[in-house]
């Protein structure tokens, strides 16, 4: 139950998120994010899920992004991901592809965290840098 | 009667302290689930097709015990792989055709793994299979003489049929991938039995206190440093005590004649130029998923001296230990933990190891809970007779 009302609440926030850079933009073609975990900076919202979407120590996952820009802003061509364990100093021993799934979305498979702990997403999008950390088991 | 009583007594208070249990935290109760259920779930190698088939099983079990496969007669893989000493040799570096730089280790629960060799530099048990048959140190065989063996044996090429529904390729390549195929199938037949420690982690999580109780209090502390001051348990990860990747340790990486192994560097370079790897044309799963591992690999700077985190079960039985089987024994090998330096350390600003500083007690009892994942009876059906394939 827990679960489906967080859902609601990410495709609310979405929405929301999505409604408000349209009407911003004054008419421009709408910029919807997926449901998933919501990160926000000074020109972007992003919203980025792991398929599948529990993350298990030492199993390969895909994370899929979607990216909005602001008003005012333009989406950024570089686009860059990794994550690494703030506490031991060290990232990943394997290194994910990034592949465009249409405009702002992406594709990024070959992910795996091989410790439990804490680990630390890096979103590296033009010049800004978006971070969020998952607790894995 | 005063001394009976007395011994009652003691007897009595023995009774107790042996059926004691430390008051485990809910969060070293988590950490200490995580090492089961045992055996744990497995799923054919689907870069196998030969993986689960009880015709390839028994044709690599032929295999893995034949000396033909050596040029010289005279070395198969149970020499180094010996059934008898868990399924390794008990040397410090093998010895096939000459001395190796590197440890035997065991087969126990190999088909768990992600990464084959202490350098990964194979990503299935059978490519890994194959890489000693070649080796002119170890077996000092060839593609030809291997394929020539199975297609001048009419058993060899029978089983080989039933095996894979197709008689010997042409294919000497082709061939020897089948071979490591069969002989990975036989392997992965290899599990560990239940250990101790096995009772007393099903006991703790069915809140059974008076099974849990019948574990030994001082394999118990040993478990709590374990999974609290030592952080063991981030390597040594989940039921098979492997996490499956590679990590300097500080164990000295130079080798006789003043040349240096390159541990997972190297195995990395080697991975990426085999014919015989996961992206290549003998794998049976080329797009799927068992190739993400192969296709997203890192080579970083730090792999140079990283070697495998061996998985833990029936360790007391894999003596001697790391890469280069330079500790005889595990008192050494918590030694070495205890007093690690971090001087020795090319971990490239990584913190995750520092020494534990150990007192006697606590070496003693880490030593006792290592022992508690050895197997209490062997989980291993017996050999299967020899009857001639028809």
């Amino acid at each position: 139950m827990e679960e489906r009302r967080d859902t609601v609440r990410r495709h609310a926030q979405a929405l929301i998120a999505a409604a408000l850079l349209a009407g911003a933009a004054g008419g421009a073609p709408v910029c919807e994010l997926p449901p998933g975990t919501r990160l926000e900076s000074k020109r972007l919202v992003l919203s980025y899920r792991s398929v599948p979407s529990r993350i298990a120590v030492g199993e390969h996952f895909a994370l899929e992004l979607a990216a909005c820009a602001k008003p005012g802003a333009a989406l950024p061509e570089r686009v860059k991901l990794d994550a690494h364990m703030p506490e031991h100093k060290h990232g990943m021993n394997y290194r994910p592809d990034l592949k465009p799934a249409g405009p702002g979305r992406y594709r990024s498979e070959g992910w795996l965290f091989h410790m439990p702990g804490r680990w630390e997403f890096v979103f590296e999008l033009g010049s800004e840098r978006l971070t969020h950390s998952v607790q894995i088991e | 009667m005063k001394r009976a009583a007395l011994a009652a007594l003691l007897a009595l208070s023995a009774g107790c302290a042996a059926a004691q249990l430390l008051d485990f935290t809910a969060a070293e109760t988590s950490a200490i689930l995580r090492h089961g259920p045992w055996p744990a779930p497995w799923t054919p190698d689907p870069s196998n097709r030969g993986s689960g088939n009880p015709e390839a099983i028994a044709f690599g079990e032929r295999l893995f015990f034949e000396p033909r496969l050596s040029p010289s007669g005279k070395v198969l893989c149970a020499t180094c792989h010996a059934p008898f000493r868990g399924w390794q040799d008990a040397r410090a570096r093998a010895f096939g055709l000459t001395e190796v730089e590197r440890n035997t280790p065991s087969l126990f629960n190999v088909r768990y793994n992600r990464w084959f060799g202490w350098d990964g530099a194979g990503d299935s048990l059978w490519a890994q299979s194959i890489r000693p048959i070649l080796d002119p140190r170890e077996m000092g065989g060839s593609q030809a003489q291997a394929a020539a063996l199975v297609r001048g044996d009419p058993d060899f090429s029978c089983r080989y049929e039933k095996a894979f529904g197709a008689p010997p390729p042409a294919d000497d390549e082709a061939l020897l991938a089948g071979l490591g195929k069969a002989l990975a199938a036989f392997q992965e037949t290899l599990v560990a039995g239940r250990a101790p420690f096995d009772d007393f982690r099903d006991a703790l999580q069915k809140g059974d206190r008076a099974a849990a109780a019948r574990y030994p209090l001082a394999a118990q502390r040993g478990l709590r440093t374990f999974v609290g001051k030592g952080n063991c348990g981030t390597c040594h990860f989940g039921p098979a005590f492997s996490n499956g990747e590679f990590h300097d340790t500080g164990v000295p990486f130079f080798v006789a004649g003043g040349g240096v192994d390159p541990g997972r560097h190297g195995g990395i370079r080697k991975l990426q130029g085999n014919p015989f790897n996961l992206l290549g044309r003998h794998s049976d799963d080329r797009g799927g998923k068992s190739a993400t591992k192969t296709r997203h690999v890192a080579i970083e700077h730090r792999n140079f001296g990283e070697f495998k985190v061996p998985g833990l079960r029936n360790v007391a039985l894999s003596a001697p230990y790391m890469h280069n089987g330079s500790l005889a024994t595990l008192a050494d090998v918590v030694r070495h933990y205890s007093e690690i330096s971090a001087d020795r350390l090319h971990s490239d600003g990584e913190i995750l190891l520092k020494p534990l500083r150990l007192s006697a007690g606590e070496s003693a009892d880490l030593v006792a809970f290592l022992e508690s994942l050895s197997e209490s009876s062997s989980a291993l059906p017996p050999r299967r007779p020899g009857t001639p394939c028809l």
